[in-house]
């Protein structure tokens, strides 16, 4: 392990990667990434997979519309094929009231040139032929939108920054942060000390955990969310990713390869760092999983499990630069969204950290915002 | 094929009511109380799918629901297991053509409160291990609750035609589906047993101070079985060897074939090659030939045979050559076996050029080992290490079969590979415990549960019993009770 480093990463999830990746490519060396267990293990591996742009607000439609630019040329410049297919997200609408605030996020979107629509639910059965169209009156449906496989976009983050020569030290937990007069001067690991002025803060569900070492209070919580996976189909069948809010924000799709079906609801627990899976949630997903894909009744269940959100009070992250101790910077709480999220905050981050500004909104993830009170509106938290 | 004649066995009287089934739209005869596998087996159909990416023909392997080998569509829903799935009269099956897709318009399910059973021991399996576990867990004094995705009771002892070893008290001189009968009318007759089967447990929860497995049963119906302590008896799984074109139909597992011939009565094959000279090998042979089947040969990778002399001698008198220090290289066959080449191992393992031998057969019997069936105490959170002398993964345990987690017991296969002997003494030790863990006991049953340690020391004292004894120290957690 290395005892010095110009910049030190603490998290190695898809966003702590991202961020490496994007200050290597940059020109930036001696960037070191530390995880405490092995990359992805955290949040990354456990998501479900959606990319979508359909949000509510004009910061996160900007960003997620260039983050779909980012997805769409990952392959690239990666060098692997991170299964980023746009199939599509399908929220199901139910009721007036839901059909109007979609109706005006479709507006919004559109004037940022997110192609999202109200269709008919004839036409959302054509999209998801099993669908239960029984109760829809119209779905908002973006064609642009899709999913990727979190593992492979892992690893290929991962590959692309060694390449361009960042270290990455897994099963390597950062245990403090050593500043002197509001300036970093070492990372303490359980592997030994390694001197750096410049500290990123990407550990998203543990991110509090270092704050509080440094006297630094962002409110960020981990809150445990469940998913599962069913046995594979032929795949095609639920092409996009499908929302309903009226069953509780159930949200399922189908993996674009091996055709299983992975999904989850909004049931969570906590603040806590215990992510059992709970009976509750296989029967509460399998309730309403068949209600808006019947025929899903057939199909079994052969994987559930834990993970975080990593959640703020208005489900936003807090990206940027910490006030009160120099080079100590934060990309974390992404409540839900930081894996559709992780290459346009990878590209923001590094601009911030290399040119000193960046022309992404990145005014809206202030840190800051909670202790003056200006928390967001909530964005949309599923899938 | 059906058999008919059999020197042990009576099918005749086993069969139910003739029925028709179709398959790929041909009416076929099945029996009720018989699964889709072994009806179409019967009928002479071996090819149940083909594969998704290469359209290979694919067929049964393990025949008790655990390697997903035999898929098929029924009544137009894939990924149906045949080798544990009931006829039905009038089933339409057909063969699955790698992933299929599900219906585009069907009713959303009327959702209903699941049905819920309590009980204060729940037993996962059915087996030797599960059975006596229940038994000995009512007799000490608790509800007993034991559920088993196989259509019948008796686990792998339904197919055992042979006499076992041992003591009187464990069954010695009575054949293993005896032994079946006698432990499945016990825990029917015993009132504190509740038996569920066709029930696949699919999850453990703990909720709060007690235990939760979660099942599904026909028609995926859900089903809670709640309890104190539970006893995971999930036996085992057989383990496939690599060679060319082994994904054949008719490569068979040692236990499929004895599911087909001495559990359903259906002729396996007209000649076999048994790869693998362990007990499971040599004991496969004679039954093979007392269902009156042609075994053409033995083979063996190691230089000697692996099993009980009694049974190899039993086999060679016979007239069936064992071939040690012998490999299958490849299997051949259109869309089934044909035949199988083998050949001889050098002293470093390699296929000695020359050496090839080709025997003409139509079944592949691989009795190369089994590996233990975890997956719910993974599920659980109990903790796993991998013991080579118990033949794989296992679960981390106490001598009274406790696991790390408190109130989750293991017994038989699923503890470690060893035999249906030694699978009973530790389902009665685990059922007792998780008696006791569950309250409804008194500690004057820890003497019975010192006896079995006992027992279980002696069985094990003979060189076979060495190894897997090796096998325990290592798996072994707490202090151990002698």
């Amino acid at each position: 392990m290395k005892s010095e480093a110009k910049t030190v990463i603490i998290g190695g999830g898809i966003i702590g990667l991202a961020i490496a990746y994007n200050l290597a490519k940059m020109g930036e060396e001696d960037i070191v990434v530390l995880e405490k267990g092995y990359l992805g293990n955290g949040s990354t591996f456990r998501c479900g997979s959606g990319i979508r742009q359909q949000f509510g607000d004009e910061a996160n439609i900007q960003m997620m519309k260039r983050s779909v630019e980012l997805w769409s040329g990952l392959k690239e410049e990666l060098g692997m094929d991170v299964e980023f297919r746009q199939t599509g997200y399908l929220f199901l609408l139910y009721d007036e009231e839901e059909l109007e605030s979609f109706k005006k996020n479709v507006a919004l979107q559109n004037k940022f040139g997110v192609p999202s629509r109200i269709i008919s639910p004839e036409d959302a059965k054509e999209l998801v032929p099993p669908l239960n169209t029984e109760g829809i009156i119209g779905a908002a449906w973006n064609h642009t939108d899709g999913k990727a496989n979190p593992f492979k976009a892992v690893f290929a983050y991962a590959n692309a920054a060694k390449k361009l020569g960042v270290e990455i030290y897994e099963y390597t937990k950062a245990e403090d942060i050593k500043v002197e007069n509001s300036e970093i001067k070492s990372v303490i690991t359980d592997k030994g000390e390694i001197k750096t002025r410049r500290v990123i803060n990407a550990a998203n569900a543990w991110a509090k955990l270092l704050n509080a070492k440094l006297g630094i209070d962002i409110p960020i919580e981990p809150y445990k969310h469940q998913s599962v996976k069913t046995e594979p189909i032929k795949p095609g069948q639920i092409e996009p990713m499908v929302i309903s809010f009226k069953h509780d924000g159930v949200y399922l799709t189908q993996e674009a390869e091996q055709g299983g079906i992975i999904g989850g609801y909004g049931l969570k627990y906590g603040p806590t760092y215990d992510i059992t899976p709970t009976y509750e949630f296989l029967r509460g997903v399998s309730y309403r999983f068949t209600q808006i894909i019947p025929s899903l009744k057939y199909v079994n269940v052969i994987r559930i499990w834990g993970g975080y959100y990593a959640e703020t009070p208005d489900g936003n992250a807090a990206i940027g630069k910490i006030n009160e101790i120099n080079e100590y910077y934060i990309a974390a709480g992404f409540s839900g969204h930081g894996f559709m999220l992780a290459p346009v905050v990878g590209e923001m981050m590094a601009e911030l950290i290399v040119n000193g500004k960046t022309k992404k909104p990145l005014w809206f993830y202030d840190p800051y915002r909670f202790e003056r009170g200006e928390l967001r509106g909530k964005a949309i938290q599923m899938g | 094929m059906r058999l008919n004649e059999h020197p042990i066995l009576n099918f005749q009287k086993r069969r139910g009511k003739k029925i028709k089934i179709y398959f790929e739209g041909q009416p076929l005869d099945a029996y009720e109380g018989e699964t889709i596998a072994m009806a179409l087996h019967a009928a002479g159909i071996r090819v149940l799918s083909y594969s998704g990416e290469k359209h290979r023909p694919r067929g049964l392997f393990c025949a008790i629901g655990k390697c997903s080998s035999c898929l098929v569509k029924v009544n137009g829903i894939p990924n149906v297991r045949s080798c544990i799935t009931l006829v039905e009269d009038g089933m339409r099956i057909e063969r699955q053509q790698g992933k299929e897709e599900i219906p585009k318009t069907v009713k959303p399910p009327q959702w209903k409160d699941a049905i819920k059973v309590e009980g204060d021991v729940v037993i996962i399996g059915g087996g030797p291990a599960g059975l006596m576990a229940a038994i000995n867990a009512a007799k000490a004094g608790a509800k007993v609750v034991l559920i088993d995705e196989n259509p019948m009771l008796g686990g792998q002892l339904v197919k055992q035609t042979h006499k076992f070893f041992g003591k009187r008290e464990q069954f010695a001189g009575v054949r293993g589906v005896k032994i079946a009968e006698i432990l499945i009318e016990q825990a029917e007759k015993n009132e504190n047993i509740e038996l569920y089967t066709e029930t696949s447990a699919i999850g453990i929860f703990q909720e709060n101070d007690r235990k939760l497995v979660v099942a599904i049963r026909k028609n995926k119906e859900l089903v809670e079985f709640w309890g104190k302590a539970i006893v995971v008896a999930t036996g085992a799984m057989e383990k496939m060897i690599p060679f060319e074109n082994n994904d054949l139909p008719g490569i068979y597992g040692a236990g499929a074939i004895q599911t087909l011939m001495n559990t359903y009565g259906v002729k396996p094959a007209d000649r076999v090659l048994i790869v693998g000279a362990g007990n499971v090998g040599l004991i496969l042979a004679y039954q093979l030939l007392q269902a009156g089947v042609e075994v053409k040969a033995i083979i063996e990778a190691m230089p000697k045979v692996g099993g009980y002399f009694v049974h190899a001698a039993k086999v060679r008198r016979l007239g069936i050559p064992i071939l040690t220090r012998h490999t299958i290289l490849r299997a051949e066959g259109k869309e089934k076996v044909e035949r199988a080449i083998v050949a001889q191992l050098d002293e470093n393992w390699k296929p000695i050029p020359g050496t090839e031998k080709v025997f003409d057969v139509d079944v592949i019997a691989l009795a190369v080992g089994l590996r233990p069936s975890i997956e719910l105490l993974h599920q659980a959170g109990c903790q796993i290490a991998y013991i080579r002398e118990l033949s794989g993964h296992v679960v981390r345990r106490d001598a009274r079969m406790e696991t790390t987690i408190k109130g989750i017991f293991v017994a038989g296969d699923a503890a470690g590979i060893e035999e249906a002997t030694t699978a009973m003494l530790e389902g009665k030790i685990a059922g007792i415990s998780a008696a006791l863990y569950s309250g409804k006991s008194n500690i004057s049953w820890l003497k019975e549960i010192e006896k079995t340690q006992k027992e279980l020391t002696e069985f094990r004292s003979g060189p076979f019993g060495k190894h897997v004894l090796e096998g325990i120290k290592k798996v072994m957690v707490g202090e151990i009770n002698e």
